[in-house]
């Protein structure tokens, strides 16, 4: 391996040869290369084996009406349950701000996701993490709302400042509503405003026009002089909650994506059911994301969710998702947000059930998946 | 009437008796030294003669009236350090009495009072040895030159008592011997009531007319005056005259002073004799 | 010899103030160059290249809605609520520092209070800021003030019962009042100290400020990191960074010589 070499200058200790002065332990050059092949080779073939075992994965979720099952599921085995079916452990862990879970999940944190789809796009897409989302869960149905105070008229808006979370679905949610208006962002002021203190903003006299998301919707509605002007339910299908894999490992251990699918149906299926069993779910559902029974039973109102997989899967499958998409996609794009210098928004592409591409077929980086939902609609999951 | 009329005062703290049964008749114009080892109360005494503390029993009277609660302008003071304001130069530090007097609301000077004020405070600094020194802040200026500062700076606030706590103990004797000169021939020239407190045995004998010691003769009780020496042949001023009425002659700068002040020697080995005889607006009202 | 008594030649001096610079460069730019080979899109570690090219779009270039260079409007707005902020916590302080520090019965009165003020965490009163006083630019100068007022009030208050009392004795025998003594003796030793505590409060008045402008604006530094964070744009965010770290050194440097320029006597007083 070695071949030929110059002399070793003579600052340098030269290799003793088998018979040196300096002892029986030193080796030839011959043998430390073997030696040194030998412990690499052991050094490193536990970590190829284990990568091709690999038996530990995460799930992040944040509060939210849509994404409550999760944490229930984890608490009363459920998900523990279908994993073990399948031979491999999850961890359901809650992340506190969703922007965080985010940015977990694209540096590498989790392997699945609890997001919307105008998010996956925008970040650990456009970011080059390769996505596929395997549960549509629901989609905002009312739950993401434009608020005018004193006015009833969506019109009213114009020339207003408005709170919201910027770059957020609350300002997609503005600029359809607006679209259908015949008007445009030019038309309103935009000021970036945490969610957090949304409500707080409420009171102040200086702010008379936000957008944002339950509860914090149900919070400021309380106010009388808080009017809903448009909602996501006049925009239905386009703001979907989804849970999203990391393609690479979803590839390498498809029982990861069939374990939380099934987990999911199983679990929407108790939640929804009209007993006793369901509303005592639902109660330790909305004490989680702190609220109660009400509240709760009240956001499910504005969110429609899909607890039948083969309708979900239907739903995946639509030429409908594929139009929301494009809507997301002009958005994301005249908002700068899908990479700097990115000349069309086709440099990220989306893949849908049938095989078809949105955007740049080289580049796909979110993937629209009905398989494991309509395992689960046949009952093979 | 004495000047200064201490009688029976006791300082007690917590229970221990730090002063007991101190009483004393310092006549105006005498030069008091009070002596004793370290801790047995002189300072706390001299703090009492300019109203820093109260004592626990007896009066001391100053000029037959009650000593005030706080510290007023008719008791001078200097201390061993702490003495002037480091954000002055040495100008601004003798003109400051002058310009508490002068400017209750502003506390400055302006103009021609302005203009007098530093006349006579330039005065006041040459005849301690200082001009040439005057934009120097006092941490530039030697520990020698810093009491000779604090020492003027009181003199300008005409006090009607001289209360000195330890003034030259951190000088070296060389400068300590100039500085005695120099606190004697203000004393001579003013004829001012001065207590100083001092551990320095031949520094009371040098500058006082009168030596009282305070010591503690048993541990559990307080300290007591145990000698009163008057001490003879000290020059006494005939009156009581202010710094402003004085002539003011020519002292011989030490070198010492010349190295530390570091900057072009000023007019100072000339001879003037210079009446200043125009009193300040500063005065006026000033009993 | 110990440890203790072995000192660096001038060279080593400099090369080991570099040191942990150049070693957090080098770490910083291996670990971005690992993470870019496996995805190129990677936004987590920038690379200088894709930092620059965000420099240039921030600072050089200006931005389509609103016609501005952004990173300079940006640093035009947050500063404008930084200075603003600070002037009015420095005018507070000085006066109630110097005011309850020298006289006993607002001492006694004030410093427990002021004291336990200063442990309420500002921005967990936001909501209560926000009713009171909006969420526009008077709540970001109040949150600033608030934070750092409280902290310069206490130190203030200190260094004022720090005086030496041997001064405070000698200029009431030269006859001062208390309305003198604040004024000549009082106010002039303060405010070299009051410098002092301002450079001390310089990083959280910055961490105020962009708190404030992460809850509701329009433009700042604050906002924008904020902004893109929800994307993920570490190629803006890192320049952001560095560019308030580069001006926070610089307004520290500033105070420092200004104040060895308007106080001479200060530092000397230190040398002694």
């Amino acid at each position: 391996m070695l071949g030929k070499h110059r002399p070793l200058p003579r600052c340098v200790p030269s290799w003793p040869n088998r018979s040196g002065e300096r002892g029986t332990l030193m080796l030839t050059r011959k043998e430390f290369l073997q030696v040194g092949a030998a412990l690499g080779a052991t050094l490193a073939a536990p970590a190829v084996v284990r990568a091709q075992a690999r038996k530990r994965f995460s799930l992040a979720w944040t509060v939210y009406v849509g994404w409550m099952p999760w944490p229930w599921a984890a608490e009363h085995g459920i998900v523990r349950k279908w994993a073990s079916k399948y031979g491999i452990e999850i961890a359901v862990t809650e992340v506190n701000d969703y922007s965080t879970s985010i940015n977990q999940y694209t540096a590498g944190g989790f392997d699945a996701l609890t997001i919307t789809n105008m998010d996956t796009l925008a970040v650990p897409a456009v970011g080059g993490v390769d996505s596929t989302s395997i549960i549509t869960g629901d989609y905002s149905n009312g739950n993401d709302a434009v608020i005018l105070k004193d006015k009833t008229d969506f019109a009213a808006i114009k020339g207003q400042r408005v709170n919201l979370v910027q770059y957020s679905v609350s300002q997609y949610l503005l600029d359809r509503a607006l679209q259908m208006h015949n008007m445009t962002e030019r038309d309103v002021n935009i000021v970036n405003t945490s969610d957090a203190d949304m409500a707080a903003a409420w009171l102040t006299p200086a702010v008379t026009a936000v957008v944002t998301w339950n509860p914090i919707v149900q919070q400021i509605l309380r106010n009388p002089n808080a009017h809903e002007v448009f909602t996501s339910a006049q925009i239905p299908g386009e703001i979907l909650d989804l849970c999203i894999v990391n393609t690479k490992t979803l590839n390498q251990h498809p029982e990861f994506g069939k374990a939380l699918v099934g987990a999911w149906y199983e679990t929407l299926a108790i939640m929804l059911s009209p007993g006793p069993t369901g509303a005592a779910a639902r109660t330790e559902m909305a004490k989680l994301s702190g609220t109660d029974l009400a509240g709760f039973d009240d956001q499910l109102k504005t969110t429609r969710l899909y607890p039948n997989p083969a309708e979900a899967a239907a739903f995946t499958a639509s030429p409908k998702l594929r139009q929301t998409m494009e809507y997301v996609r002009q958005f994301l794009f005249t908002h700068g947000l899908m990479g700097q210098g990115a000349p069309s928004p086709d440099v990220v592409g989306i893949e849908y059930p049938d095989g078809a591409v949105q955007g740049d077929r080289k580049n796909i980086k979110f993937r629209f998946t009905d398989r494991f939902m309509r395992m689960a609609a046949d009952r093979t999951i | 009437m004495s000047a200064i009329s201490v009688r029976d005062v006791w300082q007690v703290y917590d229970g221990r008796v730090v002063l007991e049964r101190i009483s004393l008749e310092i006549k105006s114009g005498s030069f008091v030294a009070i002596v004793g080892p370290s801790g047995c109360g002189k300072t706390t005494f001299l703090r009492m003669l300019m109203s820093e503390e109260r004592p626990s029993r007896g009066t001391i009277l100053l000029d037959g009236r009650p000593l005030p609660d706080e510290p007023t302008a008719d008791r001078g003071v200097v201390f061993q350090r702490y003495s002037v304001l480091p954000h002055l130069t040495v100008l601004g530090n003798i003109m400051l009495p002058l310009e508490f007097l002068g400017s209750r609301l502003l506390g400055r000077l302006f103009g021609a009072a302005r203009r007098d004020a530093e006349a006579e405070a330039r005065a006041m600094l040459a005849h301690v040895g200082l001009d040439g020194a005057e934009h120097l802040y006092p941490a530039q200026l030697s520990g020698g030159m810093q009491q000779r500062l604090a020492l003027a700076q009181a003199l300008m606030g005409k006090p009607r008592v001289l209360l000195l706590d330890e003034p030259f103990s951190a000088l070296d004797p060389g400068t300590r011997a100039e500085i005695h000169g120099l606190t004697k021939r203000l004393w001579e020239e003013t004829g001012m009531t001065v207590v100083m407190v001092t551990h320095d045995l031949s520094e009371a004998f040098r500058l006082g007319t009168r030596i009282v010691v305070f010591e503690r003769l048993e541990p559990e009780r307080g300290t007591r005056i145990t000698f009163d020496i008057p001490v003879e042949g000290r020059k006494k001023p005939q009156e009581h005259r202010t710094p402003r009425e004085m002539h003011i002659v020519t002292q011989e700068k030490s070198p010492c002073d010349r190295i530390a002040v570091g900057r072009r020697p000023s007019a100072w080995s000339a001879a003037t004799t210079t009446p200043i005889s125009t009193p300040a607006k500063a005065a006026a009202g000033r009993p | 010899m110990r440890v203790i008594n072995r000192h660096p030649g001038r060279q080593a001096r400099q090369i080991l103030t570099a040191l942990p610079f150049l070693a957090a460069v080098i770490a910083y730019f291996t670990a971005s160059a690992i993470r870019l080979a496996a995805n190129p899109e990677d936004r987590l570690l920038p690379s200088l290249g894709q930092m620059a090219a965000a420099v240039r779009r921030m600072a050089f270039s200006q931005d389509i809605a609103s016609g501005q260079y952004l990173l300079l409007s940006d640093t035009a707005m947050s500063l404008q609520r930084l200075l603003l902020g600070l002037a009015i916590a420095v005018g507070i302080s000085f006066a109630v520092g110097i005011a309850v520090g020298m006289v006993p019965y607002l001492r006694r009165t004030f410093v427990a209070f002021i004291a336990a003020f200063s442990m309420v965490p500002p921005l967990a009163v936001l909501p209560i800021l926000f009713i009171a006083v909006g969420i526009g630019e008077t709540a970001k100068v109040t949150l600033i003030v608030i934070g750092t007022a409280p902290f310069m009030i206490r130190d203030l208050i200190m260094r004022v019962e720090e005086l030496p009392r041997p001064q405070l004795i000698k200029v009431q025998t030269l006859g001062a009042t208390s309305w003198q003594i604040a004024l000549r003796v009082v106010v002039p030793q303060m405010l070299p100290r009051l410098i002092d505590a301002l450079r001390l409060s310089l990083g959280p008045a910055w961490l105020y400020l962009i708190s404030a402008e992460a809850i509701a604006a329009e433009s700042g530094l604050g906002y924008r990191i904020f902004l893109v964070r929800r994307y993920f744009a570490m190629d803006v965010i890192l320049p952001y960074v560095a560019w308030i770290t580069l001006l926070a050194f610089l307004f520290d440097a500033l105070l420092r010589v200004f104040q060895r320029r308007a106080f001479p006597w200060f530092a000397l007083e230190y040398m002694r």
